[in-house]
């Protein structure tokens, strides 16, 4: 496979692109062909089988919210003073996740980089599924959700407002604003896509359901003029929106006076760790759905050896934090925020905390070596671990600031509880099964997109030609 | 669409009739557009998969209303946010919190930006669709069969014809000028 992209890459584009962005010749009726291919195809095997995998952790996540709801939060593992602990990790790692789709789909659209146009799509859905995983945990975790518009500012009978200096509310605010752009982007982006599935369809069912969610798109010059602003606009929109959701998210912590928490450089080395681990979680799905769904051709090399090029930058910026936070906690000479981090290395949940340092920052490391770059079996195996890592993380700021407080009286340790495990477990299933959903019924890249880019690869002049001839 | 139904008077309503041609290529689409436009046709619209190169100017289009459409959501959102937390915090129902001032202007910034952000982007994204009137389940162009390669892999032209034409100097004009198929088509009248 590699050497079939070393041979196109010599016959195409670029002298100094080593990889290209599309293999062999493509125009708009292949690719209409071949993007469009998996959601024609029947479900293989290998999908069902992940498919039943998926909706028994789905069940799994029905199993563990109900018994949350009858028994109430002391099912799960949380106590005095450890009051938040798996429920704001996965809250926090699952909303981290969902960071990649709008990097890549808006901050990357501005800067025109033209990798992205492959994976955009692919990662905005990944954006939608986490931030539905992430906002289930504080949702159960108030206790009653069925209480839950009580958060939003609406004339209630009680006579109540929210809270609005509370970074909780902040929260709630930025989190639903969050999950609506995506919602409205990936949508917008897809609607060419979904004419295209509707013209492109063989059977009447199909272009009946597909053309209802086309909405009668024409590819009207008219439409596209519009459009394009519209699209571009939502991109400059999402990219201020991404980092203020994490940054708000890190507000939660940061705004409170818990040694370890009460930090100013949580908002940047939380945005910076979302992409990380987000990057990571594109890059754990994507290795085998270009395979599976044949996209080899369009999600190429070096689209991944870019998106493991992130993968180290945020890495060193996410181990930046790390440092930063330690020598600040040192510096400051304050022995509550020094003995939080020395307890992070010596006390009972040391073993998360290396493993977190193992992950996070020694793995990302294999990325400065065009091997491991490059090498599918090795940038799989490091973008789990970096989901690994970043969890610990997570884990590490939450649990260890609480369960070591001012006063040693009130120390006590967390355990999850077998609900705990399962709610985390479940949401996985719940994401795996909405992702294999959209992979199966909507084209896992943006067709339209693609064809633009193919459009203009094609117009571009090829130096190795030009090479060639002298 | 009302003028021509007084025309007409009470007469069953005319559909309108369109003549669709279909160009190898965006390039060829787009100089067709702009000879079509001197011809004197000017309800024209180009059909294509993805957004032509120099495809607003062949058609004649201005600036885009979709930036004014996200100023005026975005300022709703701004003001609308800021003044509805000063309104129940500070003025509706103070609180003390923390013996901050019920206005605590740093607390409203983070929810002043995202109520910002959500209304200018649902005003872009409802503002599109009033703008492009979508959804629109049935198009006249939809009635040819071939017209669905326009989303996929083809390049229409459309001309929408003045009522009373038959549309075959349109039709002649697009042979002309290379169109590699070419039909008319007349929208169903319930």
């Amino acid at each position: 496979m590699a050497a079939a992209e070393h041979a196109a890459a010599a016959s195409g584009a670029d002298a100094l692109d080593a990889y290209p962005l599309m293999v062999g010749k493509q125009d708009n009726t292949t690719l209409t062909g071949n993007l469009l291919a998996h959601v024609w195809a029947r479900p293989d095997k290998g999908w069902l089988l992940s498919f039943m995998i998926a909706l028994s952790g789905s069940g799994a996540l029905v199993l563990a919210i109900t018994v949350t709801l009858v028994e109430g939060i002391g099912a799960w593992g949380n106590n005095i003073p450890v009051g938040w602990a798996f429920d704001i990790t996965n809250f926090v790692w699952w909303i981290g996740i969902g960071h990649a789709g709008t990097l890549i789909s808006a901050i990357l659209f501005l800067f025109q980089q033209r990798w992205r146009t492959a994976i955009n799509r692919f990662s905005e859905a990944m954006t939608i599924f986490a931030v539905m995983c992430a906002g289930l945990f504080p949702l159960l975790h108030t206790g009653r959700p069925w209480f839950a518009y009580f958060m939003f500012p609406y004339p209630s009978t009680l006579e109540m407002w929210p809270q609005f200096k509370s970074p909780l509310i902040w929260d709630v605010f930025a989190v639903s604003t969050y999950f609506t752009v995506s919602v409205l982007f990936w949508y917008l982006g897809l609607i060419p896509d979904l004419a295209s599935l509707r013209d492109a369809s063989k059977s009447p069912i199909q272009r009946k359901l597909y053309g209802i969610f086309a909405l009668g798109w024409r590819g009207s010059g008219r439409h596209w003029h519009n459009y394009k602003v519209g699209y571009l606009l939502l991109a400059g929109l999402s990219t201020p929106l991404v980092v203020s959701v994490h940054t708000i998210v890190s507000f939660d912590f940061a705004v409170s006076l818990i040694p370890g928490w009460h930090t100013t450089i949580f908002p940047p080395y939380f945005v910076a760790g979302a992409v990380f681990s987000g990057f990571a979680m594109v890059m754990s799905w994507m290795v085998p759905a270009r395979h599976f769904l044949g996209l080899k051709h369009v999600i190429t090399m070096r689209h991944l050896e870019n998106m493991n090029k992130i993968i180290l930058a945020t890495g060193m910026l996410v181990s930046y934090g790390y440092l930063m936070e330690h020598f600040i906690a040192w510096y400051s000479g304050n022995q509550f925020e020094w003995f939080v981090f020395f307890n992070r290395a010596t006390g009972p949940y040391k073993g998360v905390y290396y493993l977190m340092l193992f992950c996070n920052v020694l793995v990302p490391q294999l990325f400065w070596f065009k091997y491991f770059r490059t090498s599918i079996p090795w940038m799989f195996i490091a973008s789990i671990f970096v989901n690994i890592g970043m969890w610990c993380e997570r884990f590490v700021i939450i649990v260890t600031s609480l369960h070591r407080d001012f006063l040693p009286a009130a120390w006590d340790m967390y355990y999850p509880t077998w609900v705990d495990i399962t709610l985390f477990l479940g949401t996985i299933g719940f994401f795996s099964t909405c992702f294999l959903l959209f992979l199966k019924f909507i084209p896992a890249v943006a067709v339209s997109e693609v064809k633009e880019l193919n459009e203009e690869l094609q117009h571009r002049p090829a130096p190795v030609t030009v090479v060639t001839g002298a | 669409m009302e003028h021509a139904a007084e025309h007409h008077g009470h007469a069953a309503p005319v559909g309108k009739t369109y003549v669709l041609a279909r160009f190898e290529t965006g390039e060829a689409l787009v100089d067709a557009c702009y000879k079509v436009r001197e011809k004197g046709f000017e309800s024209i619209d180009t059909h294509s998969p993805y957004p032509l190169h120099g495809g607003d100017e062949a058609l004649g289009l201005g600036r885009s209303r979709v930036p004014r459409i996200a100023l005026a959501g975005g300022l709703a959102g701004m003001f609308g946010g800021y003044l509805m937390m000063v309104y129940m915090n500070a003025w509706n129902w103070p609180i003390n919190v923390g013996g901050r001032p019920p206005h605590a202007p740093p607390s409203f910034i983070p929810i002043t930006f995202e109520t910002t952000v959500l209304l200018c982007s649902l005003s872009i994204f409802f503002g599109l669709l009033v703008l492009m009137r979508l959804p629109q389940p049935y198009h006249a162009a939809f009635e040819l069969e071939q017209f669905r390669s326009a989303v996929n892999d083809g390049f229409w032209l459309s001309v929408a014809l003045p009522p009373g034409s038959d549309g075959k100097d349109a039709a002649a004009l697009a042979s002309q000028l290379g169109a590699k198929e070419v039909s008319t088509v007349k929208e169903s009248v319930e």
